[in-house]
């Protein structure tokens, strides 16, 4: 194995469930609100109108992050387990915080998109 | 948890044939949810940058999405979801609480929780795959 002992393997483990409970509860919300409250067909006014509270870009601020490193650590989880050389891990893992960190980015935009409106 | 080293995907067939119980199972589940989650959060990005090009763009986006087929795939969306959440709920608790003796009642409560949400999701979603709108 290449990781070094007690260095920071554990910290992807932790966060990894961290990340997960905050997802519950906002996955959960998500689907009550686009999905079961919603009217049927969603479109872009529905989304502008309740991007008007500042709760919800709260809300999208910490989900878009919380998603993305959980969805980039759990990867990581998936190709660690095929036990890469020590290179290959360093060029994976940067290679998936510079997407994590990006998508993040590109999310911030979007939100910042819905505010504005049409 | 042992990892055999044989091919890409034949090592999950040598994990679940050398210790076919609910801990395997479940763990190929949720890695498997997993993956499609993280595959269904790229398109998901994708579709909702469309609004980039404006709201007309963005509506047309989503009509494409909105129509009977999408509509039952999001039923398998929400098994998906349903059960990697609920799955992973019961990993936090069994390693935070240290319950490793009680995980197979929590998965198997777990998934008493998930055939509910699933007839919920049911109800709701299939007059929306029958009924046009
Ligand atoms: C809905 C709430 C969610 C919860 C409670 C949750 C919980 C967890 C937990 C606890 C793990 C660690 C499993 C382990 O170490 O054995 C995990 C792994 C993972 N999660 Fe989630 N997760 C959620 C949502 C998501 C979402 C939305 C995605 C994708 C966008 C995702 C993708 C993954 C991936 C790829 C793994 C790695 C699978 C593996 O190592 O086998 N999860 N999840």
């Amino acid at each position: 194995m290449n990781q070094k002992p007690g260095k920071g393997s554990a910290y992807g483990w932790l966060l990894q469930r961290i990340t997960g409970i905050f997802l519950a509860f906002f996955l959960i919300l998500h689907f009550q609100v686009l999905h079961f409250t919603a009217r049927w067909k969603i479109d872009f006014d529905l989304v502008t109108q309740r991007l008007e509270s500042t709760g919800w870009v709260i809300f999208y601020l910490i989900f878009v992050p919380a998603g993305f490193f959980h969805a980039f650590n759990g990867a990581w989880q998936v190709i660690h387990d095929y036990r890469p050389k020590s290179r290959t891990q360093k060029a994976v893992k940067s290679l998936l915080w510079i997407l994590g960190i990006a998508l993040s980015a590109y999310g911030y935009y979007l939100i910042v998109t819905f505010t504005k409106g049409a | 948890m042992y990892q055999s080293k044989s091919g890409f995907f034949k090592k999950y067939v040598d994990e679940v044939g050398l210790n076919p119980n609910v801990g395997t199972w479940s763990w190929f589940l949720h890695r498997i949810t997993g993956v499609i989650l993280v595959l269904y959060l790229f398109m998901h990005f994708f579709v909702l940058g469309s609004s980039l090009a404006g709201g007309e763009t963005f509506n047309k986006w989503l009509s494409t999405v909105q129509n009977p087929v999408f509509h039952f795939l999001e039923i398998g969306l929400a098994a998906v979801v349903a059960f990697h959440l609920l799955n992973g709920l019961r990993i936090t608790i069994t390693d935070f609480f240290l319950a490793t003796k009680a995980h197979k009642a929590i998965f198997w409560i777990a998934m008493i929780i998930f055939l509910i949400l699933m007839i919920i999701t049911l109800v709701v979603f299939l007059p929306r795959i029958f009924s046009p709108h």
